[in-house]
This record gives C-alpha cells, structure tokens and sequence, in this order.
C-alpha cells in the first residue's frame, strides 16, 4: 500500500518514479504546494480508498503522515 | 505563429493550467500561456480593463464553464442567469481574439435531484441554446467540446466533491488530464495547415474483398457482421465529407466492376457525386495521385492515401513524398477507429465554414475543366524496391490453390476456362497437358501462390490453354518473368514456337492485348475479339521484368 501511495502521488506531483519516499515532507519538494495538496487528497480517497477527513487533511504535511492517516504507520 | 493561451473558469481550473503549462514548454515552446491570479472569477477578469489578462492579450482564450455554478445552484433563475452570463461574456469580447466556450454538462450534488422533472435537461439545453446563439453572431467563438470529454470518462471518475470542499477543485486528476489534452489539440489546430483530400483504394479498403473477382455479391459490404465494419467505414468519412474533406478514388479494378458497386450496391454508403476524382484502372497509382493533384490543381502536400497494400503505400510515399500515407489498420474492425485517427491528425480544422460543406461540388467541377496530363513516375525504381521473388511450385501438392486460382480468376485469365478439382486432378495426371504454379516474394512478405499456367502439348505446337494471375500482384511484370520460364523451358525441351490464346469477357480486357506486348504475332482474330497468337522460341529472349528466381527450377 505504501507503494500504491507513493506511486500515485508521483503522478499527481508529476515528479520522476524514486523521488518520493516515506520521508518526503511538503516541504521537501517544491510540486507538492497547496493546490497538488488539494489534488493529493481527492486522489487518495477516490483512487485507493483512503478517506481523510477535511480537517486533518489540511493539516498534513509529510508523506509519514499521509501514511500514519491510512492505518500503515 | 506563436500563441497566447488564457484558460479562465468558474471553478479552480489552476491545477489544470498547471498540466497545460508543462505540455506546452515541452511541445509548443513559442506558446505563452496566462497565469491566473486565484480561480472561479472568470467574468470579473474578462470585464476588468485593468487586469493582468487583458495586459496579457491572449489571441486564445478557453472559458472552462460549470453550469450548476454559473446559476448559482438555482434552478428556478437559471435561464435568466445564463441569458445574463452571455450577455456578459459578449460585451468582454474582442473582435481579434478567438474564445472557446464550454457546452453543457450539469453536475453536482443536487444534480441527481435535479433529473427527476428534467430540470437538468432544460438548463443544459439553455446553456447550448445561449452558447449556439453567440457562435452564431461572433465568429470568434467556438464551442469547447467538454461534454464529450466527460460523457467519455463518466460522471463519476470526472468530478470529486472532497477536492471541491478543499479548494473549489471540481474535477478529478484524470478529467484535468483529459480536459488538457483537448486544449493542446485544439491549441495545435489553429497552427496547422489540414489535408484536402483523401484518396481511397478499394478493395479491402472501403470495402471487403475484391470486385469482379466473383459472380455473385463480389463484395463484403453489407449491414451485419464484417460487412458492417466496412459500411460503418463508409459512414465516418461520409461525416469527414460534410466536414469539407474532398474524397477521391484511386483503384486497380476494371471500371466498370467498381463503378457498378458505388452506382448501385444497396449497402453503399458513398455514391459516386460524393467523389471529386476517380481513378480506377491498372496504371501506377502515382501516377494516377499525380493528375488527380493536377486536375484539381492542388499540391501533393494536400492529399491523403490510405490503402490496405504495403506495397502500394511504399510506391507511393517513395515516388511523391509530399503524399502523407497513413497505416493501415491490421484488422477490419478497426477500420473506423483508425479513420478518425487521420481525420483529426489531417483535416480537422479548427472551425468548418459552409464553403467547405460545399467543396466537394466546386472541385468536381474544377476537375471536368482541367486537362489531363500524365507525369511519367520511375516504375522501374519501385519494382527494384519491391525485391520481388518468384519460385514455381508444385502444382500436384497445390492442387486446391491450383483450382481456386483457375476458376476464381476473371480478370487476368486469358482464356477463362475452368476446371473442377476433379477435372483438374485428371488433368495433373495427363501427359499431354503441363502445369506451372508460381509463388511470388516480395520485400513485404509471401503474397502466396498467385499465378497458374497450363500448356497443352499435345499438338505439333505447344499452346498456352490457361494462364491466370490474381490481380494482388498485376502491374509489376510478373507475367513477363512467367512467360519467359515457359519459354526458356519449352526451347530447351525442343520445341521450336509457343502458341497462345486471349478469349474475351466481360471482365478480363486488363489482358486484351498481353501476347502483342510480349511480341507474339496474331496469326488469326475474329470479330467477338478472340485471337491465336505464335512465336518463334529463341534461347536467349529476355523479358523486362525486376524479380529474382528462387528455389528449383526442374532440368530440361
């Protein structure tokens, strides 16, 4: 599932395969801003099921987040 | 000619101008393209003389529309506020700049709701009524066909409420991705200069199999089955016709057979007036390419030409480059898929006018004025790249080809005597008759076994009672290379002259006057146009033709 998350995010992000790891922060990489951000959710819920309530999605800033929200931490 | 794009929207379309900015660095590196500043107030920038759009001057702009938005989610107001928003968007347009407007496709949460009294249906129909109207008065507006992109994915993959609630995100990545391809193409239209013409050979082409090669329904063109792939063929380049696509044919058949198919065949979709230039009959296929260009007086650049042969496309794209030549689909039911292909590489155009709805008319008339001229092609270079290879075969192991051939023939088959398989096992065991079977090789594969002669010995003087080639490989000189084996064969067996027959039908006049072409004399003809021919056997006569021997040929 990890993976499957990573994957997606770098088509969304449209960052090169290997760029994202599980210590990747929004911070850390310049695609993933507030309107990839927006893009990062929806896709996670309607491409993989991961539904994250509004709420905490804005506050999530790292990939060991994103993680940690899906249940894989 | 470089371009200035704007994508403006009533929703958050920046993740989208995103996309489009990185297809267009990578593809259209002249192309600028707007940055908006925020999303959703897409009026507000058209109206504001001030805004950094109008200090952009965009020669493009693509309104990107949701419906259900740009009525504020009241049904009830809706025609009047979309009558309003057009009214708007009309007093914000320059008269030298070319906008794109989105059709209609209503969706949102209450849209399911909204199904129920066709509340749904009525403000889709008012948005096109609206958007209809305006392209109607302004050339300079387009409609942006965003429904079809997302009737193609379906409602549920295109729209994503939780985007929408994070940041008026409406659409899904996949619909961005989608909506940004059609930008990019509608971006690469205005730029490009479309095809004219679009020149069809026939058989296995518009339609299935081969005309005047069978007594009865020659060909598979019907409403069912295979048939129908070639009839629905028929249909797309109709509509390309509409769209001011000039047809044109460009065949080895006899006339006639062909003419009767598009004349009168009930399944045919294209009739005759639907062509602006028709060349059916045996000449090279340049050539013909050639002086229909002239007639029409059009470039080669202009044109078009699909056809199922590879041969034929590589004679073509060899001796006129300018011609575009497109692949062939493998398999008949992709035909028409492979049709829309070409017609949005080639000839869409980025608005159709009613002068091209009328073009085929003008150019046919243009064509009956126009003298004829043939321009003289290197025949002699194509059939060096064809590397064609021919090799006899055994006729009593091919019995069935040997049979097939001889009685299905009719346009190159001299005599068109048939033969059943019995009669024709009898004959393979007759001493008195010979039977030569050719398979023929070329760069582009086996085109199998596809000539047949038979040589009666039994009289002072051999005759040649049958000679039958399929019309997959006329044109290329194979007969020559065929006569000239008989020929050398015979001499060497000691036989002194070869006598040969051409009894005419209605189908294989292709064939009238071979024996005169290879410098046989007539020793007698009648009126019905039947001929007996002879000549004298040599050792060392040549034929022309371009092909090599392979395989064994039996000793003398």
């Amino acid at each position: 599932m990890k993976e499957k998350i990573i994957a997606l995010m770098e088509e969304i992000l449209q960052v090169p395969a290997g760029t994202i790891t599980g210590d990747t922060t929004m911070e850390s990489l310049e695609e993933w801003d507030s309107l990839a951000h927006v893009m990062l959710i929806g896709e996670l819920e309607a491409k993989l099921g991961i539904a994250i309530p509004l709420d905490e999605a804005v506050e999530i800033t790292s990939v060991a987040e994103i993680f940690q929200k899906a249940g894989l931490a | 000619m470089s371009h200035r794009i704007a994508v403006l929207s009533n929703v958050n379309m920046n993740f989208a101008v995103r996309m489009l900015a990185r297809e267009l660095a990578a593809a259209e590196p002249d192309t600028a393209l707007y940055q908006p500043e925020g999303y959703g107030n897409e009026l507000g920038t058209l109206l504001d003389v001030s805004s950094s759009y109008e200090a952009f001057a965009p020669d493009i702009t693509f309104l990107i529309m949701d419906v259900l938005e740009a009525v504020d989610h009241d049904p009830d107001a809706g025609s009047e506020r979309i009558e309003s928003w057009f009214a708007s968007l009309k007093a914000a347009l320059h008269a030298e700049r070319l906008y794109y407007v989105s059709d209609a496709f209503l969706w949102g949460p209450e849209s399911e709701i909204l199904r129920g009294d066709d509340c749904r249906g009525a403000l889709e129909h008012r948005w096109q009524e609206c958007l209809r109207a305006l392209c109607a008065q302004c050339p300079n507006v387009r409609i942006l066909p965003y429904r079809h992109v997302i009737e193609e994915m379906g409602a549920e993959n295109a729209f994503s409420l939780k985007m929408w609630y994070m940041g008026r995100i409406l659409h899904t990545n996949e619909a961005q991705k989608r909506i940004v391809e059609l930008l990019l193409h509608i971006i690469r239209l205005q730029r490009r200069i479309p095809k004219k013409v679009l020149l069809l050979d026939l058989d296995n082409t518009l339609w299935g199999g081969l005309a005047g090669e069978a007594d009865h329904t020659p060909i598979m063109l019907s409403g069912e089955h295979t048939g129908l792939m070639y009839r629905n063929l028929q249909r797309v380049i109709a509509g390309m016709q509409k769209q001011g696509v000039l047809l044109g044919i460009v065949s080895k058949n006899n006339e006639k057979d062909a003419m009767d198919i598009i004349s009168s065949h009930p399944q045919m979709v294209l009739r005759p007036e639907d062509f602006v230039a028709m060349k059916i009959n045996w000449r090279p296929k340049p050539e013909n390419i050639a002086e229909i260009a002239r007639e029409l007086n059009l470039g080669l650049d202009s044109f078009v030409f699909w056809d199922d042969s590879p041969a034929e496309r590589t004679l073509v794209k060899a001796s006129l480059p300018q011609v575009t030549v497109p692949d062939f689909p493998d398999r008949p039911e992709e035909l028409t898929e492979a049709m829309v292909r070409i017609y949005r590489q080639y000839f869409e155009q980025a608005a159709v006018t009613s002068e091209d709805r009328q073009k085929t008319r003008q150019y046919a008339e243009n064509a009956k004025r126009s003298a004829l001229k043939t321009q003289a092609l290197d025949f002699a270079s194509y059939l060096r790249q064809l590397a064609m290879e021919i090799s006899r075969e055994s006729p009593e192991a091919n019995s069935e080809r040997l049979t097939q051939l001889v009685n299905k023939t009719n346009q190159f088959n001299l005599t068109t005597k048939r033969y059943e398989l019995s009669a024709m096992q009898r004959l393979l065991q007759d001493a008195g008759k010979r039977v030569y079977l050719y398979r023929v090789k070329d760069c582009f594969g086996d085109n199998g076994i596809v000539a047949a002669v038979i040589v009666d010995l039994t009289e002072a003087v051999p005759m040649i009672d049958t000679f039958v080639m399929s019309c997959r490989v006329m044109g290329r000189n194979i007969e020559n290379a065929i006569i000239e084996d008989i020929e050398r064969e015979l001499y060497r067996q000691g036989y002194t002259s070869l006598r040969a027959k051409y009894l005419p039908t209605a189908k294989n006049r292709p064939v009238e006057n071979l024996f005169e072409k290879l410098d046989y004399r007539i020793l007698a003809a009648d009126k019905t146009g039947e001929k007996l021919y002879e000549i004298t056997l040599a050792p060392d006569r040549r034929r022309d033709y371009c092909a090599r021997w392979t395989g064994e040929r039996p000793a003398p």
